[in-house]
């Protein structure tokens, strides 16, 4: 319940900020009834209707944000899942996916020795499977271009 | 008869050995995504998508891989509600009820090949109302304007609001959402930009596949940190691996019955493959528990929904087909692997480009038979993948989804994006925001506005033009209907429960 009231009031601030800069939208010159800035507006209007209503009427939700190691698994996910997309390129595929597996794996209860392995296994057959056999470009990174395979 | 050609020339696109590849590929993939909990067919769907359109297949043969998943899923559901008690995707929920049960008398084997025999009859029966009704549709969706496409996908947003979720305002926010994410990007038709932030990554709009993959994939990677369902036993299929012919009409017309209603349910916009199973459970239920078996191993309990869910996401085909407006979140993630392609499903593509559509319907036919071979002999097989250990699962899912993302512009900025909406749509799921509408919402931003300006440009800025012609009145109507009925129903329902428990 609080939770619903507390997302309305943010989402209430974002049509706000939506709608500003939707407002800002300049058309050099127009040659229809309805330019490029309406129909943002329209949906900045409706989505803090809903969201107004959320905050005057929040429903009984069962709902817990996690707590203890729960959360903590979490939060090790979410931060192996960013380091994920800003390492694909520069480790390339085979190793960040390696690393990837590593911590996740670890995070669904994996042990050390199968994630290693695992993670190794899943880069190399993965990028093999992907980029070489179906032909869809993976990048290999520095380390490995450099050594050329 | 111009149907039966069509039909035959589609056997001919679905015949040809990539396509029945394909069709063989997707019936299997699309099994082990259904069976294991947590993964849908939405989830398949959308980790396939991006890798078809990376493989370069072309437009008829990725529509068959991804039409197969689908079905596929809708199979592979049943195994894990039957053997785990633990429903492999949201269709299955109801097979459990009945399917568990049985498993634990010792009937795995008959509750898991009946099952697979009324989702053969489900979908087949459902494949031919296809053939029947889409081409009469499309025919008829040629006679709309730009405002009568407009009222159409406010009928379906309506729909979807009134029938989704517990709460409509919910879904709606969750469409309005996804609306608003489909304005980012270059406008067509002024060449604005808008809500792009100066970024050149952003300047082509958010791409759909980082949209589907955050909120399908990434997500669902988070969520599933919280479900652990260890403690649960995985029944061993003992005994008798077939039904006998006594079974198969004890639940022959339960499953006829559930088949027709499923097709009809899952035409309409936004009720799909959960909703068509919960109603046939429950007026099967009505129907035939006289000596109170339901609900303990009743083997009409487990052919009804089969039969239900399968049926309705083949009928979800007929909108996406005929309208060009996906009738459930999995034919909207379908309908944009389509635009991938620039291929505007809608009825024009009955006439324009008769090889997908009619490909796509024979390989339907095709899959379902391939489905139903897999399934009896091998269901051993299918069930010994719910023992792979989530350690290495949610990595190769991860890992999967982030070549479909990468192999679309080869950036890195798509990948931290689709993270971004992961976890934004991790918080949206905890808080019951329907994802299926959201997706809808994106899917359909872009055409909504193009119909409204269109329009609007037509009569010159007159807004009466959106409800000038019978069609859209009536369109508008039954989505006005839509939105107030549903609850309107459910308050009238509540209240004679009260009137009884009051009364009583």
């Amino acid at each position: 319940m609080r939770e619903e009231r507390l997302f309305g009031l943010v989402w209430l601030a974002l049509c706000a900020g939506m709608a500003w800069i939707a407002w800002g939208i300049e058309v050099p010159f127009s040659y229809e009834p309805v330019g490029p800035r309406a129909f943002p507006l329209i949906l900045a209007g409706l989505m803090a209707v809903c969201a107004l209503a959320l905050v005057l009427r929040p429903a009984a939700i069962g709902f817990g944000w996690p707590h203890g190691t729960v959360r903590a698994h979490l939060l090790i996910a979410i931060a192996a899942l960013f380091a994920y997309a800003f390492l694909f390129e520069p480790l390339g595929f085979p190793l960040s996916t390696a690393l990837l597996t590593v911590a996740l794996g670890r995070v669904f209860g994996g042990s050390w020795k199968a994630c290693v392995i695992g993670g190794l296994a899943m880069g190399g057959l993965m990028y093999l499977f992907f980029d070489r056999l179906l032909d869809v470009v993976l990048p290999l990174g520095s380390l490995f271009a450099a050594a050329g395979v | 008869m111009e149907t039966l050609h069509f039909l035959g020339q589609g056997f001919g696109v679905a015949f040809e050995p990539t396509n029945l590849l394909m069709a063989f590929a997707g019936a299997l993939i699309g099994t082990i995504v259904g069976l294991l909990p947590g993964l849908g067919p939405i989830n398949g769907v959308a980790i396939l998508m991006p890798l078809a359109f990376a493989m370069k297949l072309p437009p008829e043969t990725a529509l068959i891989l991804l039409a197969a998943v689908y079905m596929g899923c809708e199979y592979g559901g049943r195994i894990s509600s039957i053997l785990l008690n633990v429903p492999g995707d949201a269709g299955a929920i109801m097979t459990a009820i009945d399917g568990y049960p049985m498993a634990r008398k010792g009937l795995a084997g008959v509750a898991l090949s009946i099952s697979a025999w009324s989702s053969f009859v489900g979908s087949a029966l459902a494949t031919l109302g296809l053939v029947l009704f889409a081409p009469l549709l499309a025919e008829w969706a040629l006679a709309f304007g730009p405002a009568e496409y407009f009222a159409l996908m406010v009928l379906a947003v309506a729909s979807l609001g009134g029938m989704v979720g517990e709460r409509p305002m919910k879904t709606l926010l969750a469409i309005l959402i996804g609306l608003s994410l489909a304005t980012v990007g270059v406008d067509a038709n002024s060449g604005t930009y808008r809500f792009t932030f100066d970024s050149v990554h952003l300047s082509d709009g958010i791409q759909f596949i980082v949209v589907v993959i955050g909120f399908f994939s990434v997500s669902e990677i988070l969520l599933m940190i919280e479900q652990t369902h260890s403690g649960q036993q995985l029944v061993a299929a003992t005994g008798r691996k077939l039904f006998n012919l006594k079974e198969m009409i004890e639940t022959g017309w339960a499953t006829v019955l559930s088949s027709v209603a499923g097709f009809f349910i899952g035409v309409l916009p936004g009720a799909g493959a959960t909703i068509a199973s919960a109603l046939t459970y429950m007026s099967t239920k009505r129907m035939y528990d006289r000596e109170g078996t339901f609900g303990k191993g009743d083997i009409r309990g487990v052919a009804a929904p089969e039969a239900a869910n399968n049926a309705s996401a083949t009928g979800s085909f007929v909108p996406m087909l005929c309208l060009g407006v996906p009738g459930s979140g999995t034919t909207a993630v379908m309908m944009g692997a389509l635009t991938l392609y620039n291929i505007t499903p809608g009825p024009m593509l009955f006439q324009n480009q008769p090889d997908i559509v009619w490909g796509l319907i024979a390989s339907l036919f095709v899959a379902n038979v391939v489905l139903l071979v897999l399934n009896i002999p091998l269901v051993g097989v299918f069930a010994r993948m719910l023992t792979v250990p989530m350690a290495m699962l949610v990595p190769g899912i991860a890992a999967v989804s982030a070549v479909g993302v990468y192999s679309v512009h080869a950036t890195g900025f798509d990948l931290v994006l689709a993270v971004v909406l992961g976890v934004a749509g991790y918080i949206l799921r905890k808080l019951h925001f329907p994802m299926s509408a959201l997706i809808l919402g994106f899917v359909l931003g872009e055409m909504l506005e193009q119909n409204l300006r269109r329009a609007l440009s037509l009569s010159d800025g007159d807004v009466r033009i959106l409800w000038h012609s019978p069609i859209s009145v009536g369109l508008w109507a039954v989505a006005i209907a839509m939105l107030v009925v549903p609850p309107l129903v459910r308050r009238l329902r509540r209240g004679r429960a009260g009137a009884l428990a009051a009364g009583g």
